[in-house]
């Protein structure tokens, strides 16, 4: 019992780590994005302001229970995500409940959210909320494509599913890392994070720069917060989950940050290099040199 | 008893009498020559009943009491005596629907009808070769008297040719019997045949000039254009009497002779017949005049029967039945439908509408169009299997698939008729007035067809255990069609639940089977149960969804092929009266009814190879078929896939599922579609994976299960109307269980049979809930709703549980399906294949977001302010399954367990271990319950969370937003579905070019444009019909000798 308990109070612990990392890379992205467009940028702590500002702002209307439930379904995603995912290779309480759940659950969660949130904004009868989902949705499917043959490829190549043996079959040197030993499954995951994070140039679905798009159109006050709290964390696990699979995971919470802050990295770094694409064409991104490569890392295990 | 002689005595006594007292009324010599063809009737009912029973012996009758070749000499024998019943019931019967003509063409006609029955019933009698040619000559003359009688340019002018052609065939035959009798010295048929004269050179060429007259009497394509302007230009009772009479004395004629004919000749006459068959069937299609199209259709079976006949040697014992099973069903069919095109009095086969306000002239109607085609429970039906099994265990494979194109070139034509006389406008169209005379004679055929039906499966052997109570109940269903619907409907689920009840035990201990008996009879209680909703009688529904529902039992029960087979045409008959019900159905019922059609010619093929090889019909036949495995596997699975609507097969399904309406829906997609999968998987469980065509059949079906589901998911992303898009979302679901299956291991079997469950549950939902608000708002276009969710809020828990279901987002039971994929593609190495399907299930989204999204968020339209929640009829059933969706969830081990333990016994190796509530692979793990646990918990505290933070939140209307700092303008143009993923459709668009669509349209083209040009060869000009009989002799003298 006091075990369950321990194991809760370290799950939280990892829930409040997580949350914060994840606020503060965030802002250290946007600082890097304003510099690289010659701007100053916000504060480091901007985020954490914003986070208070947005839960005690008095106002907030409703559009009803379904709008009322996306954002929870949201964060749930989120949330749901850390909890079936091993943080911290080796440690007993630092790998949550992953022990319910393999990859694929993981693969599968993550629509959990997407799914109630776009049903939240869908009540909330904002047109542009609902043309963000129904490109992020159409994003979306073909994002998945070379990610599930990097999936299978790995899968082949470790014979398993379980996130926390994929690591653990990862350990003992860098060249043991599936970044080395499976370099185009890396590879077509790695093309496939830019669409699964959103950056430019696959960012058509909020198209944060003109008027705002997509799902969180009609949110503001606390559930807007807490869609803020949950991109926190979100950012964060999806890191760890492509650290977990092609970086060797991660040993202390340093080695999770700096891995997780170089995951994010590479998809701002291709964002503030590359100008935005139409749906139509970041949806056939993906099926030509991403599939290729991906059809490639399974090839090379026939 | 009475002497046959007197056949002919009376006929003729009555025909003289009546010309000698010529002044009698004329409504008394028409009653006089019936009451002359009732006492002959009478003559050889009594015959034939005796010989029948064995209470009497062939006899032979010898005119002027000499023996022959001095006498005439006529046969009354079991097969003389009933043919010559047949003639005179349609005598009789014709003669009473043409009362009123034949009255008033007066005392003429009356004599030359009676003249004809009369020379009918000698030409079949007789024994006498000269004799023969001599009646052959009265029945022409009278033919063509009765042709002419019509007195207009038309009938003369036909009558004419007919005069021409018969003429010829005449000369022919006298020659023929001239040089036969130098040869044999007499006359007799049995004589003849005695003697053997096929042997000698010239005795082969009088056997020949015989031969080829008595075929050219059954009017053989190309040569019959005389004979197709006859049944254009008569009235339809007198081509009722020259269809079913004349040709079944001619057919009769050369069963005699053909024991004459030596063997070498025989594959020329089954090649005459099946040329005669197809061709005749193929100028069919073009048809659009009723008579001329039955006309077609008559030549179209007497090429059959002929085609039988010349197989006669690899049919042995069966030979008789089969021959008299086609026959039968010809001739009932064939004289009634003749009947009927007599009392709707349309020419053009498009203006048949009307007869659906006559429900009784319409069921007749469907009922010798079923006939026609071959479908159970008609004669023709095991007619046609037997032949096909017969052709098949002799090894005669390319007849086989003769006379199976044949079959459906026909069903193209009679169908299409049909389908357009159910569905098409009919409000312009005269009322059909009916005179009791005319209804009789078709009403009598038609209870026939159903009476011969069950006489027929008492010959053949599999049909043996067909339980016909079922099809009692829904006899009975029809009978009281004319209550109001609720009754039915609570008599059709008790009966339904008394069945299962009976059947349960018969399937119990086998699981598979209990999973589709559930799926099947389940399924049936629910569906009936949601059709409370319906208000009215409902006319015509319940026999034909029990018939399915029927047919599907029957599946499951069956111990052999045949039954299979049976209960599939019973379901697709069934099921087929169910889609076309639909406001706009009628293009896509028919095209549903064509796919089932060859579905079931396909399966009949490889049923027969697998026969051919086994030897009887168990279903182990299945298993190891050693006569060309891969094409019989290969069409053995067409068949079902028909149903499964595979990928290639699948293009009737969108219009037939999209137009039904809500339960039918469900039973047509959630039910209906796991019937193939039923027959899949025993097919796949007969064939194994082991052997190199199992291994190649198994790779081509998982490709065609994967591109199925991508292309009914990337479809169903596209689509407008709600029931298209789930009708299209069923071939995706229906992609999924193929893949699964045919990777042909545990996992891939568990996650394909664990998708038919569930696919049933939540499509079931989805189906009952959409056709429910369809129905509601009168248009299943999504861009027309919007914002319902406050209008309808039970449909919309209800769908977004289904859709979560669907899209296998955990922690509801759906994922563990995409688990399962996950863990089978990777252990079975079914990588490319596999990532097909998986980026499917994403695709799923799209549409299913797009579902619940287009009709339940978004704005509320205006007109929709007053609409309430969908008929609690609708709701009761789909909250059950919803019950069951949450259950397996929480526990999915109680279907998962269950599956494995059936499934190791078939699989051994790969299977799910269990500890506790934990299920693992060899590669992965996943705890349903615990995951659903640690959801449902994060999910009440994030919710608490929300509460505490938000508790002030006011509530406003989804149109109370920002919009670009103004106010929007109506909800209609604020709503956003129509052509929701525009952006999609640019990219991967190109995926859904309608190019199968197109396929088959080139295909169907290609039949219609062959039919438009070989139809060009009836000039109807006599010259040219003469000249078409002279060189056919020719062509076929120069073949055989």
């Amino acid at each position: 019992m006091d075990n369950i308990i321990l194991k809760l109070l370290f799950t939280l612990l990892g829930l409040f780590i997580v949350l914060n990392w994840g606020l503060l890379m965030s802002a250290i992205m946007q600082k890097i994005v304003a510099r690289v467009a010659g701007r100053h940028g916000i504060p480091f702590y901007q985020p954490w302001i914003d986070l208070i500002k947005l839960y005690t702002k008095r106002t907030a209307i409703t559009h009803g229970i379904m709008f009322y439930l996306g954002p929870v379904f949201r964060l749930g995603g989120g949330v749901g995500m850390f909890l079936f995912i091993p943080l911290i290779y080796g440690s007993e309480y630092f790998t949550n409940f992953s022990w319910s759940g393999d990859l694929i659950l993981i693969l599968y969660f993550q629509f959990f959210g997407m799914l109630g949130m776009a049903l939240g904004a869908g009540e909330g009868g904002h047109p542009n909320s609902v043309i963000g989902i129904s490109r992020g949705l159409a994003q979306f499917t073909t994002v998945e494509v070379p990610m599930t043959l990097a999936v299978i490829s790995i899968a082949v190549q470790y014979q398993t599913l379980s996130i926390t043996e994929i690591v653990a079959a990862q350990q003992g040197g860098i060249l043991n890392w599936t970044l080395f030993t499976n370099p185009l499954a890396t590879a077509a995951a790695m093309l496939s994070l830019l669409g699964a994070f959103r950056h430019a140039p696959f960012n058509l679905v909020k198209a944060p720069n003109e008027i705002p798009i997509g799902p969180p159109t009609e949110y503001h006050s606390s559930f807007l917060g807490v869609l803020r709290t949950n991109n926190a964390i979100l950012h964060v696990i999806e890191a760890v989950l492509f650290m977990n699979l092609f970086f060797g995971g991660a040993t202390n919470w340093f080695e999770l940050i700096l891995k997780s802050f170089l995951i994010y990295f590479w998809s701002v770094f291709v964002g503030v290099v590359f100008p935005r694409f139409r749906i139509e064409q970041s949806v056939a991104w993906f099926l030509k040199v991403p599939l290729v490569i991906g059809i490639l890392a399974i090839i090379i295990f026939i | 008893m009475v002497s046959p002689i007197h056949i002919i005595t009376i006929s003729l006594g009555i025909a003289f009498a009546l010309g000698i007292f010529g002044n009698l009324p004329k409504k008394i010599s028409a009653i006089i020559m019936l009451i002359a063809i009732g006492a002959i009737t009478f003559i050889s009912a009594q015959w034939a009943y005796a010989l029948y029973f064995g209470n009497a012996e062939t006899t032979q009758i010898f005119t002027a009491g000499f023996k022959p070749p001095y006498s005439i000499n006529l046969q009354m024998g079991i097969y003389e005596a009933f043919f010559s019943l047949l003639i005179n019931i349609i005598g009789l019967l014709g003669g009473i629907y043409l009362f009123n003509t034949l009255v008033k063409q007066g005392k003429n006609a009356i004599i030359v009808f009676l003249i004809l029955i009369m020379g009918l019933n000698v030409i079949v009698l007789t024994q006498d070769i000269f004799n023969l040619f001599v009646f052959l000559e009265v029945q022409s003359i009278a033919t063509a008297g009765l042709i002419v009688l019509h007195k207009n340019k038309d009938s003369i002018s036909s009558g004419f040719k007919y005069m021409l052609a018969t003429g010829i065939i005449a000369g022919l035959l006298l020659i023929g019997i001239i040089f036969s009798y130098y040869f044999t010295g007499s006359l007799n048929i049995a004589d003849i045949i005695n003697a053997n004269i096929g042997l000698s050179k010239g005795g082969a060429v009088a056997v020949f000039l015989i031969l080829i007259a008595i075929v050219l009497e059954l009017k053989p394509f190309p040569a019959n254009g005389w004979a197709i302007d006859v049944y254009q230009s008569v009235k339809p009772g007198f081509a009722a009497i020259i269809s079913a009479g004349s040709a079944s004395a001619a057919f009769f004629v050369l069963y005699k002779i053909l024991p004459i004919v030596p063997e070498n000749f025989y594959n020329v006459i089954s090649a005459l017949g099946i040329i005669t068959f197809i061709g005749s069937n193929l100028i069919g299609i073009k048809q659009t005049n009723t008579n001329r199209l039955l006309g077609y259709s008559s030549i179209g079976q007497m090429g059959l029967l002929i085609t039988i006949l010349g197989l006669s040697p690899y049919l042995g014992d069966k030979l008789t039945f089969i021959a008299f099973a086609i026959l039968i069903s010809h001739y009932l069919a064939k004289a009634g439908l003749f009947w009927l095109s007599g009392i709707v009095k349309q020419q053009n086969i498009k203006n048949w509408s009307n007869l659906r306000k006559k429900p009784v002239l319409m069921v007749l109607f469907g009922t010798f169009i079923f006939t026609l085609l071959g479908f159970p429970p008609f004669p023709s039906f095991f007619g046609k299997w037997e032949l096909i099994m017969q052709l098949s265990a002799s090894g005669q494979f390319i007849w086989m698939a003769l006379i199976l194109v044949g079959s459906f070139i026909e069903g193209i034509y009679l169908f299409r008729w049909f389908s357009n006389s159910l569905k098409s406008e009919n409000s312009k169209l005269p009322e059909i007035k009916i005179s009791l005379n005319k209804f009789i004679p078709p009403v009598i055929f038609g209870v026939a067809t159903y009476g011969f039906g069950y006489f027929a499966g008492t010959f053949v052997e599999a049909a043996g255990a067909i339980n016909y109570i079922p099809l009692l109940f829904i006899a009975f269903i029809a009978l009281i069609d004319f209550l109001p619907a609720w009754t039915k409907n609570t008599i059709s689920i008790a009966g339904v639940i008394a069945y299962i009840f009976y059947l349960y035990p018969s399937v119990e201990g086998d699981l598979l089977r209990q999973i589709f008996l559930g799926i099947f009879l389940g399924g049936a209680v629910i569906t009936l149960f949601s059709g409370y909703y319906y208000k009215g009688k409902r006319l015509g529904f319940y026999p034909m969804a029990l018939a399915m529902f029927a047919g599907l039992a029957m599946l499951i029960t069956a111990t052999n092929l045949f039954e299979i087979l049976y209960g599939w045409e019973l379901m697709t008959i069934g099921s087929y009266f169910l889609l076309i019900r639909g406001k706009k159905s009628l293009p896509h019922g028919y095209s549903y009814m064509m796919f089932s059609l060859g579905g079931s010619y396909t399966m009949m093929f490889g049923f027969a190879l697998a026969f051919a090889g086994f030897g009887n019909l168990d279903l182990q036949a299945l298993s190891g078929i050693t006569v060309y495995p891969t094409l019989a596997y290969s069409l053995i699975l067409i068949g079902f896939m028909t149903k499964t609507a595979s990928f290639g097969l699948h293009i009737w399904l969108p219009g037939a599922h999209g137009e039904a309406v809500a339960d039918i829906h469900f039973m047509a997609s959630a039910i209906l579609l796991k019937a193939g999968v039923f027959g899949i998987i025993l097919v796949l469980l007969g064939m194994g994976a082991e052997a190199i065509y199992a291994k190649n059949i198994l790779f081509v079906l998982g490709w065609i299960g994967a591109i199925s589901a991508l292309i009914g998911n990337v479809a169903a992303s596209f689509q407008e109307s709600a029931k298209r898009l789930l009708a299209w979302s069923s071939i995706g679901q229906l992609g999924y269980i193929v893949f699964g299956l045919a990777m042909m291991s545990h996992l891939g079997w568990t996650a394909g049979l664990f998708y038919t469950i569930t696919h049933f549950l939540y499509k079931g939902v989805l189906f009952l809930i959409i056709g429910g608000i369809a129905l509601k708002l009168g248009t299943p276009l999504m861009y027309k709703m919007g914002g319902l969710i406050k209008k309808m809020p039970f449909s919309f828990i209800a769908v977004l549980i289904a859709i979560i279901t669907l899209a296998g987002v955990p922690p509801l039971v759906g994922f563990a399906g995409k688990w399962l994929f996950y863990n089978a593609i990777i252990s079975e190495g079914f990588y490319f294949q596999g990532v097909v399907v998986l980026f499917s299930g994403i695709v799923a989204f799209l549409y299913l977001f797009r579902l619940i999204h287009t009709i339940f968020l978004g704005q509320l339209k205006d007109e929709h302010r007053n609409v309430k929640e969908i008929s609690v009829w609708l709701l009761i059933p789909v909250y059950l399954l919803l019950f069951a969706i949450m259950i397996i969830s929480a526990k999915p081990e109680f279907i998962l367990k269950p599956l494995g333990n059936y499934l190791i016994s078939y699989f051994p190796t790969g299977a799910l271990t269990w500890n506790e509530t934990m299920v693992s692979t060899a590669l992965g793990h996943w705890d349903g319950y615990w995951i659903m646990m640690i959801v449902g918990v994060m999910f009440v505290i994030l919710l608490a969370w929300l509460i505490i933070t938000n508790a002030k939140a006011q509530k406003v209307k989804q149109f109370n937003m920002v919009y670009a700092a103004e106010r929007p303008f109506r909800p209609e143009t604020t709503h956003m579905a129509h052509n929701m993923f525009a952006g999609y459709n640019k990219a991967l668009g190109f995926l859904i070019a309608p190019y199968v669509t197109n396929f088959w349209n080139w295909i169907s083209n290609f039949v219609y444009d062959t039919a438009g040009f070989v139809r060009r060869i009836y000039s109807g000009n006599g010259q040219t019909y003469v000249l078409h009989i002279v060189a056919y002799i020719m062509v076929i003298y120069f073949i055989i000798f």
